[in-house]
């Protein structure tokens, strides 16, 4: 599904995508860029507790809540997947 | 079938934040901001000036239903998240029976489930009493067990389980019957893993993966057991490992997030194993649960290798 078809503001959702696949190289130190179709598990290692250092990340630079609450991490299967969730379940902090 | 007869529970009035134990425990600010932002834990209760003994006996302290009626405890279980709980010789378990005139009990601590050993600690209790009434009368009346849980954050390890929980020191005192007509225990599902095991932390990232549904397939297997499902259950009473784990356990049952006991979270942290006894009585205390509600108890204890368990009853 695409940004525009789940209602989402587009422009937030790529700086959200920037701001994640940016910390996402730092966090797992990797030197090849962070694609929005790369898988957060099997490609990328990403355990929990590192996602959620994620998701801290990104609310500290864009200066947002984000609804962790109503994640199903299970279907997070891609950057992509989660830079759309959080696009669509953030509020301003 | 067991039954719970009384709960007591301990939580000290001192509460430390989260932030005061970064320096001695070496947390970095982006592990203090995940334990307060994601993880739900602001502060943890400490009770510096009291031994492991003083946190048990506090608790029994509670246990009105024991007065008079400690001739009948047969049994008594220390539930007990570190196989080691004080420098030797010490043996909290031992004075406590003596003080509380328990002397005569068969006491012995139940550990190497970690964090799950309380819920162990309860279905043990009840098949050993089981047995007991289906010999001949001793004429002292239905025996009773005794369990206790609660220890001291006195080591790192006992103080903060990696990115995940921060420990908090407290205790809780139950008294059990064989067959007693209060909460009583309709099934227990447990699920022991020593696949997790590692030295090196080589399991951990497959824990973590695991973890969620492992806990979610023995929910259910209990659930089955007792031939119900979880439009039955009142409330969850959960560990208090931290609020995401138990948030996105919610999405994944499909369970309301307001019907899993979390208040204690964010004011106590994972008290051992006696995270299950204090938040059966906040059910209590907040009018949750009602005569005939049916509410399910689960804990994992992660820690050389893990165990998934859950216990359903009836109140």
């Amino acid at each position: 599904m695409t940004a525009q078809e789940a209602g989402l503001d587009g422009e937030f959702r790529q700086q959200v995508l920037d701001t994640m696949t940016t910390v996402l190289a730092r966090l797992l130190d990797r030197s090849e860029p962070v694609t929005e179709d790369m898988r957060l598990a099997e490609e990328l290692g990403l355990s929990s507790t590192f996602g959620l250092e994620l998701l801290l990340e990104v609310e500290d630079q864009l200066m947002i809540l984000i609804d962790v609450e109503v994640m199903d991490a299970d279907q997070m299967k891609t950057v992509g997947d989660l830079a759309t969730f959080v696009a669509g379940h953030s509020r301003p902090g | 079938m067991t039954a719970l007869e009384a709960v007591s529970v301990y939580l000290p009035q001192t509460r430390v934040p989260i932030e005061s134990l970064a320096g001695p425990l070496g947390l970095t600010d982006m592990q203090v901001k995940l334990f307060r932002r994601f993880h739900g834990l602001r502060e943890v209760g400490r009770d510096p000036d009291a031994s492991a003994y003083d946190l048990l006996m506090k608790a029994a302290a509670g246990l009105d239903a024991l007065r008079g009626r400690e001739h009948r405890v047969r049994y008594v279980l220390y539930a007990r998240t570190m196989p080691v709980a004080g420098p030797y010789p010490v043996n909290p378990l031992h004075e406590v029976c003596r003080a509380l005139g328990l002397g005569h009990a068969l006491a012995f601590t139940v550990t190497h489930q970690s964090c799950a050993s309380g819920l162990l600690a309860i279905d043990m209790a009840g098949r050993l009493l089981a047995a007991d009434e289906a010999g001949p009368s001793d004429g002292q009346g239905a025996p009773l067990a005794l369990i206790l849980s609660g220890e001291k954050a006195f080591t790192r390890e006992a103080q903060v389980f990696a990115d995940t929980t921060v420990f908090g020191e407290g205790a809780a005192a139950c008294l059990v019957s064989a067959f007693g007509a209060r909460d009583r225990m309709l099934a227990y599902a447990s699920s022991v893993r020593g696949d997790f095991d590692s030295d090196t932390g080589a399991n951990d990232a497959r824990l973590q993966r695991e973890y969620r549904p492992s806990l979610a397939e023995v929910m259910r297997r209990a659930l089955d057991e007792a031939g119900l499902t979880l439009d039955d259950i009142r409330v969850v009473l959960p560990h208090n490992v931290n609020l995401v784990t138990w948030q996105r356990m919610c999405v994944l049952l499909e369970f309301p997030r307001d019907r899993v006991v979390l208040d204690n979270i964010a004011t106590s942290g994972h008290v051992f194993c006696a995270d299950m006894f204090a938040n059966y009585r906040t059910a209590c205390e907040r009018g949750l649960l009602q005569p005939g509600d049916r509410y399910l108890a689960a804990a994992v204890g992660a820690g050389g290798g893990a165990t998934f368990a859950a216990m359903v009853f009836e109140h």
